[in-house]
C-alpha cells in the first residue's frame, strides 16, 4: 500500500527510473539479495549446525545469536535438508 | 629469585596462576599466596575455575556458588556454580526470543535446542570460561588469583580463549562479508537507510569479551603462570611436557615452586628403610629438578606435618613460604 502511493507520487519520473532500475540494477540486486541469503544459511550451520546433528564447538556463545536467527531456522533447515539434483547445478 | 621477591618487585602483575596436575597443591598454593598479598594490605580474589572447586574445602566454608565470599581483610574467595549459570544463561536466551518475537511460548525446536545445549560436554568449561570473563573485566580487586584445574583441562582451558578467538573472527568475518550484500543490494534499490545487523553487534560484543581474557592470559606483563610439582619423576616429566605446551599458547611462565619436600633432618638418626628411600628419592630428583629448571624454581615448599585446610595453617605455611622459601 504504501510503495503503492509512493509510486503515484513519484509520477511518471518515478514509473521512469523503476524501469531502468528494472533493466540494469534488478537483476544485480537479485543476486546480491540470493548471495547474502546463501551466506545467512552458511552462517547458521556454522553457529547453530548442532539443530541438524552436525557438532560445532561448544554451543554456549552461539546460544546468544540464536535469538536473532530464530525465526530463520525453519527456513533454514528446509533448505539444508532438501533433495537436491543436477538442475540445482544448472540452476 | 623467589616467589616474595616474584609478587615484590612485579606488581603490575595482577594475574596470578598455579597450575600442574592433579592433587599436588594448587589450591594451597593459590590460598597461601593469596593470604600472604592481603595479609599485606591487596585487595585479593581467589577463584576457581574448577567444575570440582576446593576453595570451600580448604577455607572450610562452603562457598559455592555464593559470588565473591570475604574470608578475612582484603581476601575474597569464589567457587563459580557453572549449573546454576548454564540455566540462568539458558533462561535469558529463551526470555529474549519471547521478547523480540512476542511469542506465547518458545518453538519447540528451538526450545529443544536450547535445553540439549547444557548436556554439551564442553559446556560446563564454557560457562566458567564466561564466568571468569565477567569476574576478571570488573577490574575491583588488586590480584586475581586463579585455582586452575589440573593440566590437561587447564591447557584446554587456556586454549579456550584462543579457538573462540580464532572461531569469532571467522565468523565475523562472514558477517561482515554478509552486511557488504546488504549494502550492495541497498544501494542498488536507492534505500537510504540500512537496518543495522543485531547480530553483528553480539559479536563484536562476545569478541570484545574473548579478547579481554584472551589478553590477560598471554601478557607477560600482567600475568604470572607458576607450576607446582613435586620432586617425583612422573610429575618431572609431566611438568617439563606441560612448560612446553603452555609455551606454545604464550602462556608468561613465571617460574617452579617444588611442594611436598620432606625436611632434612627427618633422615637423621635410626628411620625405617620406607623413610629412607622415600628421603633418597626425594633427594636424587631435587637434583634433577636443578638442574632441569635451576632458578626458575623460586619456592620448596616442606611436607606439613599435617594437611593445608584453615586460614591458621594457611597462615603457617605462607610464612615458610613467604620468609623461609630456601628451606631445602
Amino acid at each position: 500500500m504504501a510503495d503503492e502511493q509512493k509510486r503515484k507520487k513519484g509520477g511518471i519520473f518515478g514509473v521512469f527510473k523503476d524501469i531502468v532500475y528494472g533493466m540494469s540494477s534488478h537483476e544485480m540486486t537479485r543476486h546480491a539479495v540470493r548471495s547474502r541469503a546463501s551466506m545467512e544459511h552458511l552462517f547458521i550451520l556454522i553457529t547453530m549446525g548442532d539443530l541438524l546433528g552436525i557438532p560445532i564447538l561448544p554451543p554456549y556463545y552461539s546460544l546468544r545469536l540464536l535469538p536473532y536467527v530464530t525465526p530463520q531456522i525453519a527456513g533454514w533447515k528446509r533448505r539444508m535438508l532438501r533433495e537436491r539434483d543436477i538442475t540445482d547445478v544448472l540452476g | 629469585m623467589s616467589l616474595r621477591t616474584v609478587f615484590e618487585s612485579q606488581p603490575e602483575r595482577r594475574y596470578i596462576m598455579f597450575g600442574g596436575k592433579g592433587g599436588l597443591g594448587k589450591t594451597t598454593l593459590s590460598a597461601t599466596s593469596a593470604f600472604w598479598l592481603a595479609s599485606h594490605g591487596k585487595r585479593v580474589l581467589l577463584f576457581s575455575v574448577d567444575p570440582q572447586a576446593s576453595l570451600s574445602d580448604i577455607f572450610q566454608r562452603d562457598i559455592f556458588g555464593k559470588g565473591p565470599v570475604p574470608i578475612m581483610q582484603n581476601l575474597w574467595a569464589q567457587e563459580v556454580d557453572a549449573d546454576r549459570r548454564i540455566k540462568d544463561y539458558q533462561e535469558e536466551i529463551r526470555k529474549k526470543i519471547l521478547d523480540m518475537y512476542g511469542f506465547d511460548r518458545v518453538p519447540e525446536e528451538i526450545d529443544n535446542y536450547i535445553s540439549a545445549a547444557s548436556a554439551e560436554p564442553a559446556m560446563e568449561e564454557s560457562a566458567i570460561f564466561d564466568a571468569v570473563v565477567d569476574i576478571i573485566v570488573q577490574g575491583d580487586y588488586d590480584y586475581y588469583i586463579y585455582d586452575l584445574v589440573p593440566l590437561g583441562h587447564a591447557l584446554y582451558y587456556l586454549s579456550m580463549a584462543k579457538v573462540y578467538d580464532e572461531w569469532i573472527n571467522k565468523i565475523t568475518k562472514l558477517r561482515q562479508d554478509m552486511r557488504q550484500y546488504d549494502q550492495v543490494a541497498a544501494t542498488m534499490r536507492r534505500e537510504e537507510t540500512l537496518e543495522e545487523d543485531k547480530i553483528l553487534e553480539e559479536l563484536m560484543y562476545i569478541k570484545q569479551r574473548i579478547n579481554a581474557s584472551s589478553q590477560i592470559l598471554t601478557d607477560r606483563r600482567r600475568t604470572a603462570f607458576f607450576f607446582v610439582l613435586v620432586p617425583e619423576e612422573m610429575i618431572i616429566l609431566d611438568t617439563r611436557k606441560a612448560a612446553e605446551l603452555f609455551s606454545k599458547f604464550d602462556v608468561p611462565i613465571s617460574g617452579y615452586v617444588v611442594n611436598r619436600v620432606l625436611p632434612p633432618d627427618l633422615g637423621a638418626g635410626k628411620i625405617p628403610d620406607y623413610l629412607r628411600n622415600r628421603i633418597a628419592m626425594q633427594q636424587r630428583y631435587m637434583k634433577d629438578l636443578q638442574s632441569s629448571f635451576g632458578s626458575q624454581i623460586l619456592a620448596y615448599v616442606p611436607e606439613m606435618e599435617r594437611d593445608i585446610t584453615g586460614l591458621p595453617m594457611i597462615e603457617r605455611l605462607a610464612r615458610r613460604l613467604f620468609q623461609e622459601e630456601t628451606t631445602a
